[in-house]
C-alpha cells in the first residue's frame, strides 16, 4: 500500500504542476474551451486518484474545485480572475496536501478552511453555509472525529476591540459539525441595556477531526479577555447521536446554561449508546500507513533513451565481435568474447528493468479500486486479473494508470448492473470485470471486458444527434456509433456520480492512450456486456530471438512467443491432412513459412518445427534451420514497408546481413486468413 | 462593495507584500508609510480594517490605536498589528490601547489572511 501511496503522490505532484501551466495558459486566454477543459480533466483525474488512495482531503477539495470548472464547461460561470486566484492558491494548497504531516499544522487548515469557503460561495454565491457543511459531513465520515464542548462568554466590552465575536463562532463551526447555543440571560432589562456592550454567551458543541489547538487557535485574539472552557467530551461524533442532541438542546432552552458537568454526564451516556452500536456492525479497520521517502531517483526520459541506444549499438557491435572471433580464430580471444557477451546481456538486462516495469503494480491498484468501487456502488463484482506479469515501460505504464482507470470505474459505474437488474435479465447477482493484459508480437494489449449492460448504439446516436456531435441523417455503422463515445463531451450517464459520467471519461482514455501511440477500440453488445481493448506498442527494442534460417534467408522469432522446437521428417509436413502434426501426443496446426512464403520446398529430410504461443492456442511453424538465440536489436523497416505488420522490425547480424523479426500472432492471423 | 484596508507600516517591502496579498484577495489597499501619516486616511471615509505595525517613526503602532480608538467613526474598526513571537509586552499594550488582534511576523499571505478572516468578513 504504501508504494502505491508514494507513487500516488509522485503522480499527484505531476498533476498539480500540469494543472498550474493549464491554468497560467488559461490567464492569458480565459475563453480557450480546450484549456478549460483540459484544466477540469487534470482535476477530475486528481480527484479519482486521491480518492482511491484515501487522500480524501484532496478528494473532496477537488471536486469542489473541479465544481467551479465544471460549471465554466457548461456556460454556469465564467472566467474570472476571482476563479483563477482561487485556482492559484488552490494548487498551492493541493502541494501542501500531498503531505501529510502538513495536515496537523494549524495554519494548514486555516487555509483548507477559507479556500473551501470560497470556493463554495462562487460554486453556490447564495447559499454557501449549507454547501460548506455537506462537504465537511461527507468528508468527516472518514476521519476520526472528537466531540468538543466549548464555553466562550466574551467580556462585555469586546466590541470596543472592534472584535465581532459572531465571526470567530462563524469559524469555529466551520471545523465541523456544530450546534450552537446562545444565552441571553444576562441581558438587564431594556433601560439599562447599554448598546456597546456583549451580554450574550455561547455554549457550542462541536464534532471535528481537528484537534484542541484549532479551536484555540479561532479564540487566539480574544483568549486572555473572555472566559473560554474548552473540553474535549468524547473521541466520538455526539452530534450524530440525536437523542444526546435533544437532550441538551432542552436543557440549553429552561436552564440559564447547560454547564459543562452536564454535558459531560450526557456525553459519557451517549458515547456508551455509540459503542454499544459500533460493536454490532462491522469496523473497518484502516490501513495504518507510514510516510517513506521514496527509495528511487528521477532520471530524465531523455537519458534513458539514450542508454538504451548505446546497449543497442553494444549489442550490435558485440555481435560482430564473437563472428569476428569465431572467424579467425584468434587464441584467446573467445574467452574474452564470451566475457564482453555476457557483459553485454547483463547490461542490456539492466537497462530494460530501469524501465520495464511489470504491470502488476497497476493492475493491484485497480483491485482496490473495485473494491472500493463495489462497496460504493452497491455493487458485487468479481475482477479477474489476468496476465499482471507482462512488463511494459515505465512511462507507459505511468500514462496508462489514468485512461484505465476510467475505463474500469465505467465499466464498473456503467457497464455492471444492479444486482436486482442482473437477476431479472437471468445473469448471475453477481458481476464479472475481466482485466487482462498479453503481448501481441510488437504489441501489448490490454483488455477490460464487463459482462454488464453493454452499449445501446440507439441511445448513443439518438444522444450524438441530439448533442449535435453528428447530423440527424447520417448513416452510420454499428462500429462507428459505437466510436462516438469517444468524442468530448458525450457522457451517456443520466446522473452525475463521484466516480464517473462527468462526460470526462472516454475522450480522456482515446486521448490519453494516443498520446503513448496506443490505440483504443471498443466492442459491446448489448445485454451481453462491453469489451473495451487497448493496444499499445511494446517499446522493447532489443529482444531475445531464435534466429532460423528459411531458403538461407535469415529471421528472428521472438523467444518470448516461442514455446517448444520439433524436428520432425519432411513426409509429415508435407503430406498431412488439414495442415496438422502430431507432436508429443497433440495435434497442432501448423504453416509451413516456405510455403506461405512461395518458396520451393526443401531438400532437407528434416524440418524444424517452431511452435508458437498463439493466443489461446499452440501453432507451428516449419523453418529450414534453427541457427540459435539471439539478441536482436529492433530497428524499424522504414516507411515503405510500414503496412507489413506481420515482421515487427529488422536487426543487423554480426556479418552485416538484415534479419526480420517475426511478430508471430500477426504472421499466423495473416496465414490463418488467407485460406 | 470591495472592502477597504489601511496598511501602516514603515518598511517598503513588508507594505508591497501585504498590499500585494491584499490587492489578490480583492480588497481595496490604502497605505500610511507610519501613524501620522496614516491619520490622513482617516478623514470619515469607510475604513473596514486597519493592520499596522507597532515600531515607527512619527507615530508608532500604539499611539496610533490609541487615537483611532478616540475618533467616534473608527472606535469599533478591527485594528490588526504586526509584532513578532518575543514582543509579549508589547503585544497587552497594544491590545489595551484597543487593538483587536495581531499576526505575527514573519508571516506568509495565507497566515495574513486568516488573521484578517477572523475579524472581518
Amino acid at each position: 500500500m504504501d508504494s502505491f501511496r508514494n507513487k500516488f503522490i509522485e503522480e499527484a505532484a505531476e498533476l498539480i504542476d500540469k494543472l498550474e501551466v493549464s491554468v497560467l495558459e488559461l490567464e492569458k486566454s480565459p475563453n480557450d474551451e480546450k484549456l478549460i477543459q483540459q484544466v477540469f480533466r487534470v482535476m477530475h483525474t486528481l480527484k479519482g486518484n486521491s480518492a482511491m488512495f484515501g487522500f480524501d482531503l484532496i478528494d473532496s477539495f477537488t471536486h469542489n474545485l473541479e465544481t467551479i470548472y465544471d460549471m465554466i464547461r457548461n456556460g454556469q460561470l465564467e472566467v474570472s480572475k476571482d476563479i483563477l486566484n482561487i485556482t492559484f492558491s488552490s494548487v498551492d494548497h493541493l502541494k501542501a496536501m500531498l503531505d501529510e504531516q502538513n495536515y496537523e499544522d494549524p495554519d494548514f487548515k486555516t487555509v483548507h478552511d477559507g479556500l473551501m469557503g470560497k470556493i463554495n460561495s462562487i460554486i453556490n454565491p447564495g447559499n454557501a453555509e449549507t454547501v460548506t457543511q455537506k462537504t465537511e459531513t461527507t468528508k468527516e465520515k472518514s476521519e476520526s472525529l472528537s466531540t468538543y464542548y466549548i464555553l466562550f462568554e466574551p467580556n462585555e466590552d469586546i466590541f470596543k476591540n472592534g472584535t465581532n465575536p459572531l465571526y470567530l463562532l462563524d469559524e469555529l463551526c466551520s471545523l465541523g459539525d456544530h450546534k450552537v447555543f446562545a444565552h441571553f440571560n444576562r441581558l438587564p432589562g431594556i433601560m439599562e441595556i447599554i448598546p456597546n456592550l456583549c451580554y450574550t454567551y455561547w455554549e457550542v458543541l462541536l464534532a471535528t477531526d481537528q484537534d484542541v489547538n484549532a479551536i484555540h487557535d479561532v479564540f487566539i485574539f480574544v483568549e486572555t479577555d473572555s472566559k473560554l472552557e474548552i473540553q474535549k467530551l468524547a473521541e466520538e461524533n455526539l452530534l450524530a447521536d440525536k437523542l444526546f442532541v435533544e437532550e441538551v438542546s432542552q436543557l440549553a432552552e429552561v436552564q440559564k446554561d447547560v454547564g459543562l458537568v452536564t454535558i459531560q454526564r450526557l456525553a459519557t451516556k451517549a458515547v456508551a449508546r455509540i459503542n454499544k452500536e459500533k460493536a454490532k456492525q462491522f469496523t473497518k479497520e484502516r490501513i495504518a500507513t507510514k510516510d517513506k521517502t521514496a527509495a528511487s531517483i528521477r532520471v530524465s526520459s531523455d537519458k534513458l533513451d539514450h542508454l538504451m541506444n548505446l546497449v543497442s549499438e553494444l549489442v550490435t557491435t558485440q555481435a560482430r565481435l564473437s563472428l569476428f572471433a569465431e572467424q579467425t580464430n584468434v587464441p584467446g580471444l573467445a574467452p574474452i568474447v564470451e566475457n564482453v557477451h555476457k557483459l553485454t546481456r547483463q547490461l542490456r538486462d539492466i537497462a530494460f528493468s530501469i524501465v520495464l516495469i511489470p504491470i502488476e503494480n497497476l493492475f493491484g491498484r485497480f483491485q482496490r479500486l473495485v473494491r472500493d468501487l463495489s462497496a460504493e456502488l452497491h455493487k458485487e463484482v468479481d475482477f479477474i486479473v489476468e496476465g499482471a506479469d507482462t512488463e511494459l515501460d515505465k512511462t507507459i505504464i505511468e500514462n496508462l494508470s489514468d485512461p484505465l482507470m476510467h475505463v474500469i470505474r465505467n465499466s464498473m459505474d456503467h457497464g455492471i448492473e444492479d444486482a436486482r437488474v442482473r437477476i431479472a435479465n437471468g445473469k448471475p447477482a453477481k458481476g464479472k470485470i475481466h482485466l487482462k493484459a498479453f503481448y501481441s508480437g510488437a504489441s501489448v494489449i490490454i483488455q477490460v471486458s464487463d459482462d454488464g449492460a453493454g452499449i445501446d448504439t440507439e441511445t448513443i446516436h439518438a444522444k450524438a444527434i441530439s448533442k449535435g456531435l453528428v447530423p440527424s441523417d447520417k448513416k452510420m455503422s454499428k462500429k462507428e456509433i459505437l466510436d462516438l463515445i469517444f468524442l468530448p463531451g458525450f457522457s451517456t450517464a443520466r446522473k452525475v456520480t463521484d466516480v464517473s459520467g462527468r462526460g470526462v471519461g472516454m475522450d480522456v482514455v482515446k486521448k490519453k492512450i494516443a498520446d503513448i501511440r496506443g490505440e483504443v477500440e471498443v466492442e459491446s453488445e448489448v445485454g451481453k456486456g462491453t469489451t473495451i481493448t487497448i493496444k499499445l506498442p511494446l517499446t522493447l527494442s532489443i529482444i531475445d530471438g531464435l534466429l532460423v534460417s528459411i531458403d538461407s534467408s535469415p529471421f528472428v522469432i521472438p523467444l518470448s512467443s516461442i514455446d517448444k522446437i520439433y524436428a520432425v521428417d519432411k513426409e509429415s509436413v508435407y503430406n498431412s491432412f488439414n495442415n496438422l502434426v502430431t507432436l508429443d501426443g497433440t495435434q497442432i496446426p501448423f504453416f509451413s513459412l516456405r510455403k506461405e512464403f512461395n518458396l520451393k520446398p526443401s531438400n532437407e529430410e528434416l524440418e524444424q518445427v517452431v511452435v508458437v504461443n498463439f493466443e489461446d492456442n499452440r501453432v507451428g511453424l516449419v523453418v529450414d534451420y534453427v541457427i540459435g538465440e539471439y539478441q536482436a536489436v529492433l530497428k524499424p523497416l522504414g516507411k515503405h514497408y510500414k503496412s507489413h505488420d506481420i515482421f515487427s522490425g529488422a536487426t543487423i547480424l554480426g556479418d552485416g546481413t538484415v534479419a526480420l523479426v517475426m511478430d508471430t500472432n500477426k504472421i499466423i492471423k495473416m496465414f490463418a486468413t488467407r485460406k | 462593495m470591495a472592502k477597504t484596508i489601511l496598511i501602516v507600516d514603515d518598511s517598503d517591502s513588508i507594505r508591497e507584500v501585504v498590499r500585494f496579498t491584499l490587492e489578490n484577495e480583492g480588497y481595496n489597499v490604502l497605505v500610511g508609510v507610519d501613524g501620522k501619516d496614516a491619520l490622513k486616511h482617516l478623514d470619515g471615509k469607510t475604513i473596514d480594517l486597519v493592520i499596522t505595525d507597532l515600531h515607527m517613526p512619527e507615530m508608532d503602532g500604539i499611539e496610533l490605536i490609541k487615537h483611532i480608538r478616540a475618533m467616534p467613526e473608527y472606535e469599533r474598526v478591527p485594528i490588526l498589528f504586526l509584532t513578532t513571537e518575543s514582543q509579549t509586552s508589547k503585544k497587552m499594550e497594544a491590545k489595551d490601547a484597543g487593538a483587536t488582534g495581531w499576526i505575527i511576523k514573519p508571516f506568509v499571505p495565507a497566515k495574513l489572511i486568516s488573521a484578517i478572516n477572523k475579524v472581518i468578513r
